[in-house]
């Protein structure tokens, strides 16, 4: 037989306690064993979800169809990259604002990069590549804004499945800007947006696996820079110089053997 | 750009992802998804005068929603004999079955996810339930708006849906206790 106040424990675990008295509730959870095993079951039921569950975001192929179809439908006259062009004019995050004037050239290379370009060999590289792209896309790059660390780096534990090192490098030229969950290697991994003059510089993290990373490369414009450190693997994704890039892999690294040895 | 077009970039664009998850979610297959989104976008802005309030997302995907069941009823004119109950079960097979490109690996369904697959495996009613509750996080009343039923149906339907959810994964993890045998 099952307890009658069942739909109430349900009610009660989503939050919905105006619609069912939480009080009343409580008090009876304290004494029906039958509906405090089912509260926790709902508990871990609902922890399995968020683990397992994929939390999508939109394609940019298709966001920029549906633009497309926003210009027709409001008359705008419809050339093949005039959603492009009014980027420039579209209210955005203060972010993209503060970016150099070439925000809309970015874009519009992006959106060529997606049409023009080959499947790369490596998976891993392509993936990575193709999420550095994404997040160039219009309200893509950031979902916690802030050049705190002591806000980037907690909001990633409810976000994804590790907690990389995040540090400010402003002083240095990096200015850590926000975070970001980007799915990827069957996980959800962590990314950390800098700013080093007019670009922007991805650093994603990860659980890493046994398997090797691949060496630094470059992949259409992309400089990709891999590193470890402890468990987990790093890779900063960015269309600035080499040595630009490798200067911010310095000071991660840095800053993860100086608190490994901390601790 | 027009003060309408930016009031609806502003309003309802913030929910696109939620628009196209829960497309996905209902859908057949990712390609029937994305015709959706486009349409139920279309609609939005067509529409956007009969928004009111400020429960933007439960409105678009309520949209979403509607935009699926049209197309289901003519996919099902097309095919001309109606699709049987357990379309449903065919549906988390056909998202598993196809490769995505490499900017929608966010939506991939790997095997091991045998919760994302029991979900999809479930009957629409309590799938979509499933998902606005445990992916969008929507409280009973915005739900409710949703799928156009009262809260209290939102509540009791939401509980068969766990119930069945939990009955589906019992069932799995004995297959699996077999298997090893």
């Amino acid at each position: 037989m099952q307890c009658a106040e069942w739909l109430r424990i349900h009610a009660y675990f989503d939050g919905e306690g105006d619609v069912i008295g939480a009080g009343n509730i409580e008090r009876h959870l304290e004494r029906c064993a039958e509906c405090s095993a089912l509260l926790e079951d709902l508990n871990n039921v609902r922890t399995a979800l968020r683990l397992d569950l994929t939390f999508a975001s939109i394609p940019s192929a298709l966001r920029a169809r549906i633009m497309r179809s926003l210009d027709e439908e409001s008359g705008v006259k419809s050339t093949r990259l005039s959603w492009v062009g009014r980027n420039t004019w579209r209210p955005r995050p203060f972010w993209q604002c503060a970016l150099s004037g070439g925000g809309g050239a970015a874009i519009a290379a992006s959106i060529a990069f997606f049409l023009l370009a080959p499947r790369l060999s490596n998976p891993m590289l392509d993936e990575l590549v193709s999420a550095h792209v994404r997040s160039l896309m219009p309200d893509h790059l950031i979902d916690v804004v802030s050049t705190d660390q002591h806000t980037v780096k907690p909001w990633f534990a409810g976000h994804a499945d590790v907690s990389p090192e995040v540090a400010d490098f402003a002083p240095q030229g990096y200015r850590l800007i926000g975070g970001r969950a980007d799915y990827f290697d069957h996980q959800r991994a962590a990314v950390v947006v800098y700013q080093h003059g007019s670009h922007l510089i991805n650093v994603f993290s990860w659980a890493a696996t046994k398997d090797r990373l691949p060496q630094g490369t470059t992949r259409n414009g992309y400089h990709l820079a891999f590193w470890k450190v402890g468990n987990l693997a790093y890779c900063a994704v960015s269309d600035t110089a080499w040595d630009e890039l490798l200067g911010l892999q310095r000071l991660l690294q840095n800053l993860g053997v100086h608190e490994i040895g901390s601790h | 750009m027009d003060d309408r077009r930016h009031r609806f970039e502003v309003l309802v664009l913030p929910h696109l992802d939620a628009a196209y998850r829960f497309a996905r979610w209902l859908s057949h297959s990712p390609t029937d998804a994305d015709e959706v989104v486009q349409q139920a976008i279309l609609h939005a802005f067509r529409g956007f005068e009969s928004l009111r309030g400020s429960d933007v997302k439960a409105w678009l995907l309520a949209i979403v929603r509607a935009c699926h069941l049209t197309a289901l009823k003519q996919h099902q004119r097309r095919v001309a004999v109606p699709l049987p109950q357990e379309q449903d079960v065919q549906d988390g097979e056909v998202v598993v079955a196809v490769t995505p490109d490499p900017e929608s690996n966010t939506t991939d369904r790997d095997e091991e996810r045998i919760l994302d697959r029991l979900i999809s495996a479930l009957p629409q009613a309590h799938r979509e339930i499933m998902v606005l509750r445990e992916v969008e996080e929507m409280n009973y009343r915005e739900i409710a708006t949703v799928i156009n039923v009262p809260i209290g149906t939102v509540m009791s339907r939401l509980a068969r849906a766990r119930a069945a959810l939990k009955f589906h994964w019992m069932q799995e993890a004995k297959r699996e206790i077999h298997a090893v045998r």
